[in-house]
């Protein structure tokens, strides 16, 4: 009987213990939760803007209330529809490009990490991390000095060639999603190099050594050893990306767009900031949830896949 | 460690450059102030005004911020929609407090009058005296707001103590302004129509393909900051041209001369026809191709650098006709187009439409040094200040009492200000309000003139040299404005007080889509390579307008306007 009652207070100890740290640890991750339910949870209290005839600067309160109205209207309408399929092509066409291209960061990295003459390598890796640090605004008026009519490439040519005609490469619909991509990978690429440098610099070096006694050239060192070792580094950086699949920025395609490319440049961010500045409040709040539903629906579509392919899910 | 030095160094490098990039101007003159006038008693206060004039947002430094500083102990903090984006509005309206002074479009000062943004001001207003002189003008506009019954709300902006029914510049706001210089060379040929006036801008063109300095000139240079702005819809530089023709465009109708209204995609009426224009120019190789992309601040710099041959702005030669250009012949003045009739608006009698009104969450002691600034800012004194700059550096007063301008190149080159009026350069501390409850164009009692240079005797005198006699003398009358009367020419539209409706949801998004389509298309039209392909846009655009409720924003358009312009009949 003593034995036992012992037992259940040594039981109810242990128990009041582990709840006590459950406490604790649940502490640790608290800032997280909150973060992600300040950032994340709360905004979306803003879709309730999308069943309102919202306008500034009337309160909620103050306008009516309209259902589903803004969500007809984002399919009622022929040319509307028309809109969203196009800003949802140029989306899904930039971020694939860039997907597309996701491997050229790893591969410079691996080169970079060839080169033997050190000070030149840092000089390579510098120049190239900069232009991460510049704000769009200010590589938007790069491009204009250089790329515009009287900029720095047409003025070269011009004194090169005779009766040469300048070409506004700006403001040009041709190949504007490769071009867009060229400036994202010109401002990107040197960043997200630096995580492969540092997942090469991981590789054990044995390995390395031990294929160079046994005969094997660089080309074959990087096929067979480097290359396999940051492979993973690649698939979780894909990975996340895909997560930003929709939300590839507007801001760049923002400063470089204009009349001429409009049709071409403008993505699901830019469309809803464009539809917004002129009192489109509703409207573009029920597009962004149309993005929601977009997005959720790939990630179910690419759950399956890797169900499909690697057996488990992620969710 | 090396990495880390490289990564902070090149951070040090990206702050160093955008440090150097920016303005070093922040030197605060109006800080500095030694106190006179009623400042000494008063405690620093800082007034936060809402300006969708202004096109500059912050802190007024300068000599135009230490003469209010000195007078008022104020400091001015403006907040400009127009630069910090139209999201200042929805967020400072959810906060209830949209600033101590609001400068609004009458649709949006409606509804921050129905919100109770706004505060009543009709029991203190009259004991303010340069502000009772308009009490005719402030009370007929404020009878409009709707659901008012007598309050004042509002003040509007550049009122004139002239009449509603005159004109009293020598110029209208836009009509075809030339080099005369350029266009004596040519033998100063008649210009029948817009074909003639390409052929002028041609042969212009022709023999002058740069500047002095051997930069490339165009006829046509143009820029796209201003469209869709003040609830306009399409080019802002196409839809001012469409005054040429007596056409005047209101939102998505345009007003014609008899009256009536079409719509703006009528292929008949003045946006098409204007447009038409400029795609004939780019055909002949007449417009810079570097208007596709380029801004305002480019575009003013190719005025002032003479890159520019076509100007349609009245305001736009000040970035060219100095006083020495005006007597060698070369400054740019209007030029007679024989098919055009021009449409101008009459001096702002009752004020522009936009409107000044205090916030309600404003306490007692701040209301009434709001009060005591709004009544200097609408005194001589301060008219001086706004219109014509600082007494002995960019004016003068002669023996007569009457003013001669001086350093007119202060705007355009940004003068060093001395220090006693406040240092910093002039351009940097001119008013950035940018806004007058009071027009230059209303005499000064102190000169019985206009507040503006352009209406001083002696400034007329002194730039009435080779341009103006030559003009003068082969239009037989003094100013364009004459030319303009004396030939039927000028279609005289009387300024009135009205409130016209603010956009609903619909109508807003309406015309927030039909605007962007407009504005593409036009742009894209301009460039077009040929007329086939020109007429092809415009039917496309069409087409997808009407898809984007074009026809009922017109409908919207009218009826609003219908109003206006039954007012403007009652005055006739």
């Amino acid at each position: 009987m003593g034995k036992q009652k012992k037992e259940i207070n040594i039981l109810t100890a242990s128990a009041k213990r582990r709840k006590r740290k459950g406490k604790i640890e649940f502490l640790y991750i608290l800032p997280f939760v909150l973060l992600v339910a300040v950032f994340s949870y709360y905004p979306l209290y803003g879709w309730i803007y999308a069943f309102y005839d919202y306008r500034p600067p009337f309160a909620l309160s103050e306008v009516p209330f309209v259902g589903l109205k803004w969500f007809k209207n984002m399919v009622e309408n022929e040319e509307r529809v028309k809109d969203i399929l196009r800003v949802i092509r140029n989306t899904f066409a930039m971020s694939g490009i860039s997907m597309l291209f996701s491997w050229f960061p790893m591969i410079f990295a691996v080169f970079l990490n060839e080169i033997k003459c050190r000070p030149f390598k840092k000089f390579v890796q510098t120049v190239t991390t900069l232009p991460n640090f510049i704000s769009w605004v200010l590589v938007f008026s790069i491009a204009f000095s250089v790329l515009s009519v009287n900029g720095a490439v047409n003025s070269f040519l011009g004194s090169v060639i005779d009766n040469y005609e300048p070409t506004d490469f700006l403001s040009s619909s041709e190949s504007v999603w490769f071009k867009q991509w060229l400036w994202l990978t010109w401002k990107n690429a040197g960043w997200a190099a630096i995580m492969y440098i540092a997942a090469i610099t991981g590789i054990d070096e044995e390995l390395n050594e031990a294929a160079r006694i046994d005969g094997a050239s660089r080309m074959q060192i990087i096929r067979h050893i480097t290359l396999p070792s940051i492979l993973p580094t690649y698939f979780v950086l894909v990975m996340l990306n895909l997560a930003n699949f929709l939300s590839n920025g507007m801001e760049q395609y923002y400063v470089f767009q204009n009349a001429f490319n409009r049709p071409y440049i403008e993505v699901l961010d830019l469309y809803v900031y464009n539809l917004k500045k002129l009192n489109g409040y509703s409207l573009s709040t029920a597009i962004s949830i149309l993005k929601t539903v977009i997005s959720i629906t790939l990630l179910g579509v690419t759950n399956k896949i890797s169900k499909l392919i690697r057996g488990e899910g992620f969710i | 460690m090396k990495k880390v030095i490289a990564l902070l160094l090149s951070m040090a490098l990206v702050i160093g450059c955008l440090a150097a990039c920016s303005k070093s101007d922040d030197n605060k003159g109006g800080s500095t102030g030694t106190g006179t006038g009623t400042s000494d008693t008063k405690e620093e206060i800082t007034i936060e005004i809402y300006d969708d004039a202004a096109n500059f947002n912050g802190e007024q430094v300068g000599w135009f911020g230490k003469v209010v500083k000195d007078k008022f102990n104020i400091k001015l903090n403006i907040i400009a929609p127009q630069v910090v984006g139209q999201d200042v509005y929805s967020a400072r309206t959810a906060a209830q407090n949209l600033g101590d002074i609001v400068i609004l479009d009458p649709g949006e000062f409606n509804d921050c009058l129905d919100t109770g943004l706004i505060k009543d001001i009709s029991a203190d207003i009259w004991n303010y005296k340069n502000l009772s002189q308009y009490k005719g003008q402030i009370e007929a506009v404020n009878k409009t707001l709707p659901g008012n019954n007598g309050q004042i709300y509002a003040i509007p902006c550049e009122m004139t103590n002239t009449a509603p029914n005159v004109r009293s510049e020598d110029t209208i706001y836009s009509s075809p302004l030339l080099r005369w210089d350029l266009y004596q060379e040519l033998g100063a040929p008649e210009i029948k129509d817009l074909d003639g006036l390409l052929d002028v801008l041609k042969q212009m063109k022709d023999k002058h393909p740069t500047n002095d300095a051997g930069d490339p000139a165009y006829p046509f240079v143009l820029w796209k900051d201003w469209d869709g702005n003040d609830g306009m819809i399409g080019i802002a530089n196409v839809v001012q041209l469409t005054t040429w023709y007596g056409e005047k465009i209101k939102g998505s109708a345009i007003l014609k001369p008899d009256n009536t209204f079409t719509p703006i995609t009528d292929k008949t009426a003045g946006y098409y026809k204007i447009l038409k224009f400029l795609n004939k120019g780019y055909q002949m190789g007449l417009v810079d191709p570097e208007s596709k992309t380029e801004d305002w601040g480019v575009v003013w710099g190719k005025m002032g650098a003479g890159r520019m041959y076509l100007m349609w702005y009245s305001w736009q030669v000040g970035a060219w006709n100095t006083q020495e250009r005006l007597n060698d012949g070369s400054a740019f003045i209007f030029v007679p187009v024989q098919d055009q009739t021009y449409y101008a608006d009459a001096d702002a009698y009752y004020g522009s439409g936009r409107l000044w009104g205090i916030g309600s969450k404003v306490d007692d002691a701040k209301y009434k040094r709001i009060l005591e600034f709004l009544d200097w800012y609408a005194s001589p004194e301060a008219l001086e200040y706004q219109h014509a700059g600082i007494k002995d550096f960019t004016y003068k007063a002669e023996a007569d009492g009457k003013y001669m301008a001086i350093n007119e190149n202060a705007n355009i080159d940004n003068l060093a200000v001395p220090a006693e009026y406040g240092g910093a350069g002039y351009q940097d501390g001119e008013n950035k309000i940018n806004q007058w409850i009071v027009g230059a164009v209303s005499t000064n009692p102190n000169t019985g003139e206009g507040y503006a240079k352009g209406y001083w005797s002696h400034y007329k005198e002194a730039t009435s040299g080779k341009t103006k006699q030559e003009w003068s003398a082969k239009y037989g009358v003094a100013e364009p404005i004459d030319w303009m009367r004396k030939n039927g020419k000028l279609l005289l539209s009387p300024n009135v007080a009205v409130s016209l409706a603010s956009d609903t949801t619909d109508s807003a998004l309406w015309r927030n889509q039909c605007n962007q389509e407009l504005c593409d298309a036009s742009w894209q039209m301009i460039f077009a390579e040929n007329d086939a392909q020109f007429d092809q846009m415009w039917d496309e655009m069409v087409k997808k307008l009407d898809s984007y409720h074009f026809q009922d924003l017109y409908k919207f358009d009218v009826e609003k306007h219908t109003v206006e312009v039954n007012a403007k009949k009652a005055v006739k």
